[in-house]
């Protein structure tokens, strides 16, 4: 079943990979050794223990039997919220602090889905805190609420700030439903996503002016101080310090642009020390390409090669202006890269074996895994139409080198054959081990979503399913 | 999602859950409390203090032997709090402190502590610093603390203390009451006073 026909049209050079394919490295990269999931489980488990400590405070201040009225009641509820908001909001830009230690233990994917339902949680509690304060004081002080704000904004120092800190992250979160976010363009989206700094900022300081656990000295605010000194402190290293190191380090540049069909292209990148880099397949980068009007973006491309010590490449599809400028990067531009991230590797492989599942431009991943990944290993790759196969040849190759079944499932969606093919009895046909196995999956939503729900039905167990998303 | 929306009725089914475990008496410490909810219950509806305050409030010296019995237990439980209360003062006497420190000796500034009053929400008690004939700086020493009287306390902190509150404004103890804390007004007023008694 082996595609042979694969199309070269548009391409700028004449062949699909300047190495015929073959793996670049002098020696065949090593099978990386098995992360376990104790670090993330360690790191659930702390920051668990930081919320309840978070909270603490407020429960041995308050003496028991002394919430005897309705607005006490309201009012506590409203600082447990208010401790709560607080230290979510430091865990949650704790959370994209690109910390390495955060990237090694999460990874990029994991933290990006923490951050969303960290962040979904966060804006409630904030909102929380927000109205049962308002409402526990204005009943306190027998005056409406609306006349609560206006008392709160005049005569309390920083909480004008604290509103505006609260509306600032109101139009994140609404602008992070997913609906909206589509439809806004991503730059726009991006930048309205960095003003949460201003969050951080500007939530900061009525916190030690009103909040009852913190406006005393003592070792509960000397903690709070140092929460978040510490995140600035995991910011300033992650978002900083560490791609300032990297990128000093490697001196990536783009050495060539190569056509692999009508709408995807590799750029190969070459710098210093490359030898030492350590990266695994299937991890992506940050890339920025420093030319006139590609300076300012920022995105995540995987590799799409292991790390070979002479060269990385990515292969990205072009799908707006951004990527259909990358066709005319010139060789020599320089490029600043933030990474690598990701837990999409076969270091996070659960079990010996792996079914990788890939769709469209989602190969390049998952090509890259395959040179590490123990032999064994079966590819399914799903694409439209022939023309849309990718990096065909090296494929081919890695099937003969590292035994590995490649099946191509070409045609749309809604075909027969590859109907029957991704149903639960289609894969156990296929991969009959399929529920022992580490599956990985990179394509579009679609593809992955459908994929996943025959997986589960197939009886793969939810841990063993790897996903590649990067959204943030 | 989904474990977004798990971990907001979480928080929300903890937080209720955590108000209504300090709010009922009927805790760990129902030994001791059950004795104190009794005489406190009339006072904590008594949002109009005009009927209960003067059997503590006006006449501490007498009053003293019954409410004390009340309020001591709900203290003694939580020691942290009255080592707090200290410490709170540091806060808004921290940056003055130094200044009157190296001052008094040289000068005519005087540091008078006025007599601490008890009511039904806590202890009061008022410290002036006298430069000359002028007092230049109130500080409550003590304001009643905890729950609700976080916030009256803040509110007559903020009236009346500091280098520019309404006790340096007026320069006598006929002070406006806070609304909503007309209680721990009429303590701070009552200390204040025996303070500039003692300073003039």
């Amino acid at each position: 079943m082996t595609h042979s026909h694969t199309h070269a049209a548009g391409r700028r050079t004449g062949t699909s990979s300047r190495h015929g394919g073959r793996s670049a490295a002098p020696v065949p990269p090593q099978i990386p050794a098995r992360r376990g999931p104790g670090g993330r489980r360690l790191l659930g488990a702390l920051l668990l223990v930081g919320l309840l400590a978070s909270v603490l405070p407020w429960w041995l201040g308050t003496p028991a039997g002394s919430l005897r009225t309705t607005a006490a009641t309201v009012t506590a509820a409203g600082r447990i919220t208010g401790l709560v908001a607080g230290y979510l909001l430091l865990v949650q830009v704790l959370m994209m602090s690109r910390l390495p230690v955060l990237e090694r233990w999460i990874g990029g994917e994991q933290t990006a889905r923490w951050h969303r339902d960290i962040g979904a949680t966060l804006l409630v509690t904030v909102l929380a805190h927000m109205s049962l304060i308002l409402v526990g004081y204005a009943d306190l002080r027998n005056q409406s609420i609306l006349a609560e704000v206006g008392t709160l904004l005049g005569d309390y120092e920083d909480m004008l700030s604290a509103f505006v800190a609260t509306g600032i992250m109101m139009l994140v979160g609404f602008s992070s439903i997913r609906a909206i976010r589509r439809a806004l363009p991503y730059e726009l989206w991006h930048l309205l996503h960095l003003s949460s700094y201003l969050i951080l900022l500007l939530g900061y300081g009525h916190q030690f002016a009103h909040g009852a656990q913190l406006y005393r000295p003592g070792p509960v605010r000397t903690g709070w101080i140092a929460l978040y000194l510490l995140v600035v402190a995991a910011l300033l290293w992650g978002r900083v310090i560490a791609p300032l190191a990297f990128n000093l380090r490697y001196k990536l540049r783009v050495a060539d642009v190569v056509a692999e069909s009508t709408d995807t292209i590799s750029i190969y990148l070459t710098g210093e020390r490359l030898g030492r880099l350590a990266m695994l397949g299937g991890q992506h980068f940050r890339w920025r390409f420093l030319t006139r009007g590609c300076w300012w973006q920022s995105h995540p491309f995987s590799v799409s090669a292991a790390a070979n010590g002479r060269w990385l490449r990515v292969t990205v599809k072009v799908v707006g202006t951004h990527t259909a400028d990358l066709r005319d990067l010139e060789p020599g531009t320089r490029v600043w890269a933030e990474g690598p991230s990701g837990t999409f590797t076969a270091a996070h492989r659960l079990r010996e074996r792996a079914l990788l599942i890939a769709g469209g431009s989602g190969i390049t991943p998952i090509r890259a895994m395959l040179e590490e990944l123990p032999p064994g290993a079966a590819l399914i790759y799903r694409a439209r139409t022939p023309a849309d196969v990718l990096l065909s040849r090296e494929l081919d190759w890695l099937a003969q080198e590292r035994d590995t079944s490649v099946w191509y499932v070409i045609g749309s969606r809604d075909d027969p054959g590859p109907r029957q093919l991704m149903s639960p009895d289609g894969l156990r046909q296929l991969v009959p081990d399929v529920a022992r196995r580490d599956v990985y999956l990179c394509g579009p939503p679609g593809l992955v979503e459908q994929s996943v729900r025959a997986l589960r039905r197939a009886g793969v167990p939810r841990r063993q399913i790897h996903l590649a998303t990067f959204e943030l | 999602m989904r474990r977004a929306l798990l971990a907001i009725t979480g928080l929300a089914a903890s937080t209720t859950a955590l108000v209504v475990f300090k709010g009922s008496p009927g805790t760990s410490q129902v030994a001791q409390n059950l004795p104190t909810a009794q005489p406190v219950n009339p006072a904590g509806p008594g949002t109009d203090p005009s009927a209960a305050p003067d059997a503590p409030g006006t006449d501490p010296a007498g009053g003293a032997a019954t409410p004390s019995v009340s309020t001591k237990p709900s203290t003694s439980p939580k020691p942290g709090k009255t080592t707090a209360r200290p410490s709170a003062t540091k806060t808004t006497k921290a940056p003055s402190a130094p200044r009157t420190t190296t001052k008094a000796p040289q000068s005519t500034t005087r540091r008078v502590t006025g007599n601490g009053f008890e009511n039904e929400y806590g202890y009061v008690q008022v410290q002036i610093v006298v430069s000359g004939n002028r007092i230049v700086e109130a500080v409550a020493l003590s304001l009643p603390s905890g729950g609700e009287s976080d916030i009256h306390s803040g509110d007559v902190r903020n009236r009346y203390d500091g280098g520019g509150g309404e006790v340096v404004q007026k320069q006598n103890a006929s002070l406006n009451t806070v609304s909503g804390a007309t209680e721990t007004s009429n303590s701070y007023k009552q200390s204040l006073r025996s303070a500039i008694e003692q300073a003039f």
